[in-house]
């Protein structure tokens, strides 16, 4: 009876642990996904958000959240900045391939180092009423930290969601990676479209670093964590299904949470890939894939 | 309100390669005129001048949009279909790992179509029936005939003034080659088009043009007034009908 309880609770932590997860991996879901855009530089993004909350909170004791929505639309700004950069000196001459990721590699490489010489290598955290208490229905066990984090994480992917399918811009982000020269035929231009979609999906990082120190405490390495869990579940959930990527997230953060709880911390990491390897093997378009 | 198309003196081509050879033809205000011709003698080359995917190296090209004269040369690709000028490209271009319904929807992107996108899809759906039953469908699955229609579709959910296409026969089997034909006759006239057609399908182009144009080797070899003027053409008979 007691390790059912314990599965139960695994499975609830996972649950929202996944809804973290997705949170992180909805951006590269556009970039990698829907732009054929490899930002494996992702995570600096998320690990700036991270030190953005740690930043206002530590000072100014405001609500990590909210620096998270309101550093949202700062981070677009930042998104299209390094698109454009991303364009003229790669995307335009037709070097996005290799020079591209070696281009978003040497950013992660650059954040990571900046970061370390800021604010060192000690862990940060962030302080708000909700980190620390949880509900408690019946058994199962829902931390606040976890809980707020998951809900916020879904209501942003529903927003997104409906935006893309919705609005003009979002179904020309849908066709561009199809082809970028058919939208010109429709009176959009391809350029802009990315640009925009880019500026979202480093948006979206704002809000997923907060996730982030509310749930762990950070330091400037801890991003690498995050690469190749972010790409599994991108891959994992079809590339460009919001829907699926968040199954995939959920799945991924269910297997880790049952395998923390039951085998230990440090085997959780290799599960994510397992899951992925084993997916592919059956379904090589992923969970959602068209 | 008149919508024109006038082609004076084009030249162009693809680096070092002349395609086009100062070549001058105009569409009239509610006319279809067919711009016939072989594989590679131009006519697409010509369909990419007009909408800016392609700068001649001289001449001028020049639409009348409700009135009102423009210069298209040096106007992007995007302005131009702002403009209301919208083209069938060769190939199709569609998206297709969207749905039917989301290729036409992403047709309405131009400004001035997106207040009337309601409308416009149910008449493009009354149109195309096919097109409602396969709405959920991806455009990728489709057949050739239905993409072709999909293609004609979603050009006319930006509301164009004046229409372009690129040889809508191509690779459809005879019988969808007339219907296809048939149906942009059918949509000249009801949404009040000015058309220029490109195709290399002599008889089934003449069926609905009011005149024509013969290019061969990138330049204008003959032009013809009306249907039999084209029919009979020697030229033609030579090339075209085998005579
Ligand atoms: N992108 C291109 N680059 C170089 N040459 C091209 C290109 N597109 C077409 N051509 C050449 O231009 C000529 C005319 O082609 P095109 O306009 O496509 O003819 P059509 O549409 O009548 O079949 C051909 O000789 C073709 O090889
Ligand atoms: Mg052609």
């Amino acid at each position: 009876m007691i390790s059912f309880d314990l599965l139960i609770n695994a499975i609830v932590a996972g649950v929202l642990l996944g809804g973290f997860y997705a949170a992180v991996s909805v951006g590269i879901t556009i970039s990698f996904g829907m732009l054929d855009i490899a930002n494996i530089a992702q995570p600096a993004f998320i690990l700036l958000g991270s030190y953005a909350a740690y930043i206002f909170n530590s000072a100014f004791h405001i609500d990590p959240i909210l620096v998270g929505v309101v550093m949202t639309p700062i981070f677009f700004m930042i998104g299209i900045a390094v698109y454009r950069l991303y364009y003229y000196c790669f995307e335009m001459r037709n070097e996005q391939a290799i020079q591209g990721l070696a281009f978003f590699f040497g950013l992660l490489f650059v954040a990571e180092v900046s970061l370390i010489l800021v604010f060192g290598v000690d862990y940060r955290f962030v302080e708000a009423p909700y980190i620390g208490p949880s509900l408690h229905f019946g058994m199962f066990d829902l931390p606040l930290r976890m809980l707020i984090p998951c809900v916020i994480s879904l209501a942003m992917i529903g927003a997104l969601q409906l935006y893309l399918s919705r609005s003009f811009i979002g179904r020309a982000i849908l066709a561009v990676s199809q082809d970028g020269g058919a939208l010109q035929l429709i009176a959009a231009n391809p350029t802009r479209i990315k640009e925009i979609a880019f500026g979202i999906s480093i948006a979206t990082c704002a809000l997923a670093g907060t996730f982030l120190i509310i749930i762990q405490p950070v330091e400037p390495s801890i991003g690498r964590d995050y690469i190749g869990r972010i790409f599994a579940i991108c891959v994992l959930g079809g590339m460009t299904s919001f829907p699926g990527m968040v199954g995939a997230a959920m799945l991924i953060g269910v297997a880790e949470s049952i395998t923390a709880t039951f085998y230990g911390p440090s085997w959780a990491p290799a599960v994510a890939f397992g899951f992925l390897l084993a997916v592919l093997a059956v379904r090589p378009a992923g969970l959602a894939g068209r | 309100m008149a919508n024109s198309l006038a082609i004076s003196g084009v030249n162009a081509g693809y680096g070092s390669v002349r395609v086009l050879e100062n070549i001058s033809l105009s569409v009239g205000h509610a006319e279809t005129v067919a711009l016939l011709g072989t594989n590679g003698n131009g006519k697409s080359t010509m369909m990419k001048c007009v909408m800016g995917l392609l700068r001649p190296t001289s001449g001028t090209i020049t639409a009348e949009i409700d009135g009102e004269r423009m210069d298209l040369i040096g106007r992007s690709t995007e302005e131009i279909v702002d403009l209301g000028i919208a083209l069938v490209p060769e190939g199709r271009r569609l998206f297709p790992k969207l749905t039917v319904e989301e290729n036409l929807l992403l047709g309405a992107f131009r400004k001035s179509a997106r207040g009337a996108i309601a409308a416009n899809l149910d008449s493009c759906y009354e149109t195309f029936p096919r097109l409602k039953e396969r709405r959920r469908q991806l455009a990728g699955s489709m057949s050739g005939g239905e993409q072709q229609m999909l293609a004609l579709g979603r050009a006319l959910m930006s509301a164009p003034r004046i229409l372009l296409i690129d040889e809508p026969s191509v690779g459809l089997a005879p019988i969808l080659v007339q219907r296809t034909i048939d149906k942009i006759k059918e949509l000249k006239e009801r949404f009040g088009l000015t058309v220029l057609m490109a195709e290399q399908n002599f008889n089934q182009a003449v069926r609905i043009a009011d005149r024509g144009y013969v290019i061969v080797h990138g330049q204008i070899a003959f032009e013809g007034r009306d249907a039999d003027e084209l029919n009979n053409n020697e030229l033609v008979r030579k090339f075209y009908l085998g005579l």
